[in-house]
């Protein structure tokens, strides 16, 4: 066995969620007031992501230097124009960070769908073939996980030059190996059971069958991971940006709000805070409602 | 168990074998290496040099060289400091280390008590405001969290130093900022086991044969929750050793992370190497010793 | 079960509680100075590197020949006197009775072995480039020197004002390596006590120093790479000097209780490289339509709060050869329009710029806007400073359509310092090498640079303004200030070559 495969795969909550379940499932979701929150505040984000021209008040890379530096609506010197300020050439940050969000979630989600497509092959091919490709997939497995990711991730952005997409590929091959770990131990322990020898016996072919169980058996927890995998996606981008190495362009992401107006903190503190507080809250919907699914969907803890 | 520990060895082999092999790529794919350390040569000096370092030989070939200088401690010379490589990356290791199990440490003093009156109170207000506000702090970019600390505790309270190493006041900070990454994840795990254990027969006989409570949940529950922090807290030490960076360079912190990422600007390749490498090293030797303390906790996998 | 409920609470007051107990807050000796770098040099051999951070140290540690004082003339340090012998022989008096920190007299043997370990060639000092031109250097008697240059040189005195001189036995008996890592030896003010990389630089006051003792006893160069770090430091009293600080955090340093401001005019000047071997940046007519739309003034009050002077070409006004004759393209956006439609391009053309000046990331999206604004419809793109500067200076020159960057000289006040790597293409400076193509250019600055006739020079160099504002190989943007933020406790003033002389801080009187 793998030494990284020997660690139970935590993240994921046993057996699958039938249909019958479903409502529980709901029931017990909707029960808890932070997750419904948290779910509230992310319709808002994806909605302002998918509307942020029509929403936004201002083209986001339009500067004015004479405005440059002006505070929120509320302070004294504050401008009805500019609802959460200027930054420091004179950009709107409302502006900015709707249609950061856009760019932060593409970012976030896009790595995901990456790691998404690497993992769950890899898993199914270790999974079903077994033997020495099991063996080598599981090694590729333990590798990434032995290297600082950050720095790794640091070096190839560097060296192939600051993009959108690079950071996209970058952090999507940096977080497939939970669901190789996940599909993987789920094709092995359908293997085993009844159904599969029952179906091989009436002629149906093994590996539909195997497909057929396996999607809803892995589905749940395959969810919740790519759930959380987005909050921290969002974050690595960010800590990508502030090592110097962002997306490079002047259309915003959140983290390269943060990272640019942090220099400011001290004269202008609405650059770097109110980015700050939409990945906070988002990170923190993305975490809440992840953890109530995991909850939800785990039929262990009722 | 002989026969699982031979194994056991065999695979970090081949791990650190595969671990060589992405670091020497990373040198692959940034072009030629020549170029950079030579950038006003003419061709022609620069193609005497290829030759001379082997640059034109076959890549197994290559590789395979290159194994056996790692495997000699010899990732070559610094292109910047003009030294080897290895002795710079070794200088800083410490530093990280301390760091790294600092925030482990204090990750596990923050979640261990939290998580498990979280679950001995599960849904309180206690509950969820711990949930919460620990959340809050694994939202936010680490090096958003680290400037507010300063500007909180020591501009504004003035109570510890901005930054440096010099005094332990000074590793407070840091190592918060590291530890607000890793406590979460770990506060879950708490939790969760502990609410699995809770209920089960021979904790609540326990309970009724008037055993302290204190007791109980010790004995009994935390020992079965151990098995899954231990695996947890080994990836997780990971995740900080390689994150360090962000920390390091806020708290102006001289790890071996701002080493790297230094060397990643300069373009110099063996501290790159050296550095990866030996982070890579550290951390596959920390899962092994989680592997093999998770064989130790559950018996079970002994038999197969 | 209530009772587990303080358990946590009291493990977070108790960390807090730690927190608190040593609070070791920086109430920092009298005695000592502690200035913030972003970063340590590789190494303390002043010879064996060429990178701003570590010159500031070592210019604390060692002298030169010459030093430059605060007006810019040239003042007399471990040489008392030159002159020139013929155009390619100098003679230098060297100060006698001068010690090292380790005890020996510094002697004319030592100099001459300083110079040679640049020149020899197998010890790949960086600062090789700079003396290439020395091909010999003579002891003469006790006291004197002669330094013979291949050709004749007018750069030589700028070149001796940062050349230290070291202890030949010293060096020879630990070697360079440790000599550069853990026992660098000096002349300077202040000698060495311990290095930890990437931490802290530690030195203390050289009693026998040939000026004086200095008034700080301890200097200590910490590395912290976080500006809003360095600010929270110099506002809590961690550290007493930080540079760098930009326009907008000076208002509040201004005011602050404990800090104080200094700024001064210096040579950094601020351009675009034109790729001049491509579309649109191959006719003139564009690169003039990009000088007439940079409305530099606004940028420079806006942005940089007063702190910049708009130039008419790159060459600074604090530099030998600049000709104030030579006027500032005006901001008129009609005319680049004009211009650029003359270049072929009436409905405007789409260009990318590069650049890695991190820190000057407002400016340069603003020159992409008001580029964008007449028609040269600008995508900044900004690159992490490490390979960027191998892709788009020295190593490939890939930065099309244009470069935007800063220049400092190397603190040489002279015009060949920038026209050289910015414009000469063969054997090929810089940016030049790859950028530049302005016929008959080359040959002007060769001849300026193998002159020591400062009258014929300064002809030439008006010459080469009039034709680069011309032909426009740039957009000419400003040069800059250099801003110390500076802590009441102590007395210094910024200066125009960017150093650190730390011998000229006082503590401040009460």
């Amino acid at each position: 066995m793998a030494i990284g495969t020997l660690a139970p795969p935590l993240d994921v909550p046993a057996g699958p969620a039938p249909v019958a379940e479903r409502s529980r499932i709901w029931r017990k979701f909707v029960r808890n007031p932070a997750a419904l929150a948290g779910a509230l505040v992310l319709l808002t984000v994806i909605g302002a992501a998918i509307f942020a021209p029509y929403v936004a008040p201002h083209d986001p890379t339009r500067q004015s230097l004479i405005r440059r530096f002006t505070p929120p609506v509320w302070t004294q010197t504050g401008k009805a124009a500019h609802l959460l300020g200027t930054d420091q050439v004179g950009r709107d940050i409302l502006s900015r960070m709707i249609h950061g969000a856009r760019v932060s979630l593409i970012v976030g989600i896009s790595a995901v769908v990456v790691s998404l497509i690497v993992g769950v092959t890899l898993g199914l091919l270790s999974g079903f073939l077994q033997g020495r490709v099991d063996t080598v997939i599981m090694t590729v497995v333990d590798v990434t996980l032995s290297f600082p990711q950050l720095l790794l991730a640091l070096a190839f952005v560097a060296a192939l030059g600051p993009s959108l997409v690079t950071i996209i590929i970058v952090l999507g091959l940096t977080g497939w190996e939970r669901y190789t770990r996940v599909v993987r131990a789920e094709v092995l322990a359908l293997r085993e059971k009844d159904f599969v020898e029952a179906a091989r016996a009436i002629g149906a072919s093994p590996t539909r069958t195997l497909l057929r169980h396996l999607l809803p058996n892995t589905f749940s927890s395959i969810i919740v991971m790519s759930t959380l995998q987005v909050a921290q996606a969002i974050l690595q981008e960010a800590a990508l940006s502030f090592l110097g190495v962002g997306t490079g362009s002047a259309y915003p992401t959140w983290g390269q709000m943060i990272a640019l107006g942090r220099d400011f903190v001290s004269v202008a503190w609405w650059l770097p805070t109110f980015p700050g507080l939409a990945i906070l809250l988002t990170v923190l919907a993305i975490n809440l409602v992840g953890d109530r699914l995991r909850d939800a969907l785990d039929p262990r803890v009722i | 168990m002989l026969t699982l520990l031979v194994r056991r060895v065999a695979r970090l082999v081949v791990v650190l074998v595969g671990v060589s092999l992405v670091t020497f790529a990373i040198l692959q794919v940034s072009g030629d290496p020549v170029a950079l350390m030579m950038p006003e040569a003419p061709e022609s000096d620069r193609a005497v040099l290829r030759e001379a370092m082997g640059f034109n030989d076959p890549l197994p070939v290559q590789f395979a060289r290159f194994v056996g200088s790692i495997a000699r401690g010899d990732f070559g010379q610094s292109f910047f400091h003009r030294e080897p490589a290895l002795p710079l990356v070794l200088d800083r290791m410490p530093t990280t280390l301390l760091l790294t199990v600092l925030a482990m440490g204090l990750s596990l003093v923050l979640a261990v008590p939290i998580g498990i009156v979280s679950a001995i109170r599960r849904n309180s207000a206690f509950d969820h405001t711990a949930t919460l506000v620990v959340f809050l702090g694994t939202s936010m970019p680490v090096f958003w969290t680290g400037i507010m600390l300063i500007l909180l505790f020591a501009v504004q309270f003035r109570l510890l130093p901005v930054s440096g190493w010099e005094s332990w006041a000074a590793l407070i900070l840091p190592g918060l900022t590291l530890a607000t990454f890793s406590t979460p994840l770990l506060l879950r795990i708490v939790r969760s086991s502990m609410l699995e254990v809770i209920n089960l027969d021979y904790v609540r006989t326990a309970r009724a044969k008037g055993v302290s409570e204190w007791f109980v949940i010790c004995r009994h529950a935390l020992t079965n929750a151990a098995l899954p922090l231990v695996t947890v807290a080994g990836l997780q030490f990971g995740l900080l050793l390689g994150g360090a960076v962000i920390t390091e360079t806020v708290f102006a912190v001289p790890g071996v992370g701002r080493l790297i990422v230094g060397a990643i600007r300069q373009l110099d390749f063996p501290i790159v190497q050296a550095g990866v490498f030996l982070l890579a090293l550290i951390i596959v030797l920390v899962n092994f010793a989680v592997d093999m303390l998770y064989v130790y906790l559950n018996p079970q996998i002994r038999v197969r | 079960m209530k009772r587990y409920a303080p358990l946590a609470v009291v493990v977070v007051l108790a960390i807090l509680a730690c927190a608190a107990g040593p609070a070791a807050v920086s109430a920092q000796a009298k005695d000592t100075l502690t200035v913030a770098l972003p970063s340590h040099a590789p190494t303390l051999d002043p010879h064996m590197h060429f990178e701003r951070v570590g010159i500031l140290v070592n210019i604390n540690m060692f002298d030169s020949l010459l030093h430059r004082n605060t007006k810019l003339e040239f003042e007399p340090s471990l040489a008392t006197s030159w002159k020139p012998l013929s155009d390619t022989q100098w003679e230098f008096k060297i100060r006698k009775g001068v010690r090292f920190h380790n005890g020996e007299i510094m002697t004319p043997a030592d100099v001459k072995y300083s110079f040679d370990r640049v020149i020899d060639q197998t010890k790949k000092s960086p600062q090789y480039g700079n003396v290439r031109a020395i091909k010999e250097i003579k002891v003469v008697d006790g006291e004197t020197i002669h330094l013979i240059t291949d050709k004749p040189f007018p750069l030589l005195l700028e070149r001796l004002v940062f050349f230290p001189i070291v202890n030949k036995k010293h060096v020879e008996a630990v070697g360079d390596q440790a000599f550069g890592t853990s026992s660098p030896v000096g002349t300077g003010p202040w000698k060495f006590v311990e290095w930890k990389r990437d931490q802290l630089i530690r030195l203390e006051a050289f009693d026998q120093h040939w000026r004086g003792k200095p008034a700080f006893k301890n200097l200590i160069f910490r590395a912290i790479p976080e500006v809003a770090t360095q600010v929270a430091e110099i506002k809590t009293g961690g550290v007493d000097l930080i540079r760098n600080v930009s326009a907008d955090i000076q208002p509040e340093l201004k005011t602050h209780p404990v800090a104080y401001i200094s700024s001064t005019p210096i040579l950094r000047v601020h351009w675009i490289a034109f790729d001049m071997r491509s579309a649109p940046f191959d006719k003139k007519a564009a690169r003039q339509a990009a000088n007439y739309a940079i409305d530099k003034q606004t940028i420079i009050q806006r942005l940089m709060a007063g702190l910049g002077k708009q130039v008419a070409t790159t060459v600074q006004p604090l530099a030998f050869g600049f000709d104030a004759e030579v006027k500032p393209y005006p901001f008129d956006q009609k005319k680049a329009k004009e211009l650029l439609a003359q270049a072929g391009y009436p409905n405007g053309v789409d260009i990318t710029l590069h650049s890695a000046s991190v820190a000057n990331r407002p400016e340069f999206e603003a020159l992409g806007q008001m580029l964008t604004e007449v028609g040269l419809r600008a995508t900044p793109r900004l690159w992490d400073p490490g390979p960027a500067w191998n892709k788009f200076s020295q190593g490939e020159g890939k930065g099309t359509h244009g470069v935007y960057g800063t220049w400092g000289n190397y603190s040489v006040f002279d015009a060949d310092a920038v026209l050289h790597p910015l414009y000469h293409t063969e054997p090929g400076g810089w940016y030049g090498k790859w950028y530049a193509r302005v016929e008959g250019l080359d040959k002007l600055i060769d001849e300026a640079r193998s002159s020591v006739d400062q009258a014929k020079r300064k002809r030439l160099y008006s010459q080469i303004q009039q034709m680069i504002r011309e032909e426009a190989p740039s957009a000419f943007l400003w040069t800059q200030y250099d801003t110390l933020g500076i802590s009441k406790k102590v007395q210094y003033a910024a200066r125009p070559d960017e150093w650190l002389w730390l011998f000229d801080a006082k503590p401040a009187a009460r």
